[in-house]
């Protein structure tokens, strides 16, 4: 599941030409660590749902990677 | 002197504005920049000087919009001479305007529409007064667009304090509320979805102002818990018309005044064309025009009603409209791609997120990235698809068309 995560990050750092991250860590921001926008965090909504059918953000915001994979859990 | 503007680390006085317009006695008649300050200083002094104005966004592609006369962007126009003395006499020129303001509509057809608004109805909802004065806004919308344009003229006429928030992300959002001690925030529900979840409350603002798309009740709850000291309306205002009608809750009321204004044929409200800006684009039913947006009546009598829907596809990601037909007509101009559809998936974040299925030409082999790379050059960044799933074939109707229901 996590390395199901960290492909989904990079293939939308790729759309905006960011340079892909090696490896995730629980307390990275979404935003602030990994330069995400709304529409980037949309797109990975869209995405993790697609693969494992939750919707993260149903009950308000995510902020960092280690409440996605609490989500995902 | 008041503060008229503050963005990123710079503060902008009324004096500066007055000063900026008194010196330079020339404007841009169609501008295109990233620089509020100029862009504000350009519309005002077109304003105040009877002069027509084009208003465009900073990242439009001039092959995007039909009618745009590409020569005279960014060219400054000599104005007649002038001088204003004081703020007073600005907003009274303001108002008193007769100049011509074209802005742009997403349609339904195609490529965006020139709408041409005269003062009256850009500041129709203008509310002036002691009680409207010392407000802090937080400018949250597009400065080119009908919505951002509401909260500007409402700001500038009281002579508030504008603090530019546009696409910035929640921790600075939150970052400029505490330090400029803003009262005032005029945003899309997505703008609010984005300050989720509840961490602090902030009890100085005092108004919280939802427009641009359905909004609910989770969303309401929440921005009560984050302004628990702000009364929350919604504003209905579309770039056809300007704002006509605000209300509390879900529920929306036409003004006593204008309530003749409006009837409504199979769910759908028509707007009288007294109400309207002026587009060639506009089609009248008589002399009314179809909002295309579905509505309830909860009280008749009193005008108040409740939206459903609208009517035609537009998808709206975010606050902003997309004509699926215009992304799936450049995506089909694509060397190797045979076919494709484009729609919206519902999405906690931005209302919508637009997908696109396509249909490659048989041993054409493209990527997704590809794909969005080559939109990018066509395309407005909101207009491209989000995620795109390559298809072998298409649901059609029995005419022979896409089938987009999903």
């Amino acid at each position: 599941m996590k390395g199901k995560i960290l492909e989904i990050i990079n293939n939308i750092r790729a759309a905006k030409e960011m340079a892909p991250v090696t490896e995730l860590h629980a307390e990275d921001n979404l935003r602030d660590d990994l330069g995400l926008t709304s529409f980037d965090l949309a797109e990975l909504t869209v995405n993790i749902e697609d693969e494992f059918d939750i919707d993260i953000f149903e009950d308000g915001l995510v902020n960092t990677i280690g409440e996605i994979y609490t989500k995902l859990g | 002197m008041e503060v008229f503007l503050y963005n990123g680390g710079e503060t902008f006085s009324y004096e500066m504005l007055i000063n900026s317009i008194n010196q330079n006695q020339e404007y841009y008649p169609l501008y295109k920049t990233h620089d509020i300050f100029a862009y504000f200083d350009n519309l005002v002094k077109g304003i105040i000087t009877n002069s027509p104005l084009v208003l465009v966004d900073s990242d439009l592609n001039p092959s995007e919009v039909a009618g745009l006369d590409e020569s005279i962007i960014n060219v400054p126009t000599r104005l007649d001479e002038y001088h204003f003395d004081d703020i007073d006499a600005i907003i009274t020129a303001l108002q008193n305007s007769t100049s011509e303001i074209t802005i742009f509509t997403s349609g339904t057809t195609g490529q965006p529409k020139k709408v041409v608004h005269s003062i009256n109805t850009l500041t129709r909802s203008v509310r002036k007064g002691d009680k409207y004065k010392r407000q802090i806004w937080a400018y949250a919308y597009n400065p080119t667009h009908m919505a951002g344009l509401q909260v500007f003229f409402q700001a500038f006429e009281n002579q508030n304090t504008l603090v530019n928030v546009f696409n910035m992300q929640r921790s600075d959002v939150y970052q400029r509320i505490e330090e400029y001690k803003i009262t005032h925030i005029s945003a899309t529900p997505t703008f609010y979805r984005l300050l989720l979840p509840y961490e602090h409350s902030y009890p100085l603002v005092q108004r919280i102002t939802l427009g641009g798309e359905k909004s609910d009740n989770h969303l309401y709850d929440n921005i009560k818990k984050i302004f628990p000291e702000a009364k929350i309306n919604n504003v209905y205002a579309s770039t056809e018309a300007g704002s006509l009608f605000a209300a509390k809750g879900d529920c929306f009321q036409i003004p006593e005044k204008i309530r003749d204004k409006f009837t409504v044929v199979d769910e759908e409200l028509l707007i009288h064309k007294s109400l309207l800006g002026k587009s060639d684009s506009f089609k009248y039913d008589g002399d009314y025009y179809h909002s295309g947006d579905l509505i309830e009546w909860v009280n008749i009598d009193d005008g108040i009603f409740r939206f459903k829907s609208r009517k035609n596809e537009v998808i709206n990601v975010g606050g902003y409209k997309i004509n699926p037909g215009e992304v799936e007509e450049t995506i089909n101009s694509i060397k190797g791609v045979t076919q494709s559809l484009v729609y919206g998936k519902a999405n906690s974040i931005l209302g919508n997120v637009i997908i696109a299925e396509i249909q490659l030409e048989e041993g054409s082999i493209i990527s997704d990235l590809e794909i969005r790379k080559i939109l990018k050059e066509k395309l407005q960044d909101f207009k491209i698809p989000r995620k795109i799933k390559f298809v072998e074939t298409f649901s059609l109707t029995r005419t022979g068309k896409l089938k987009r229901t999903k």
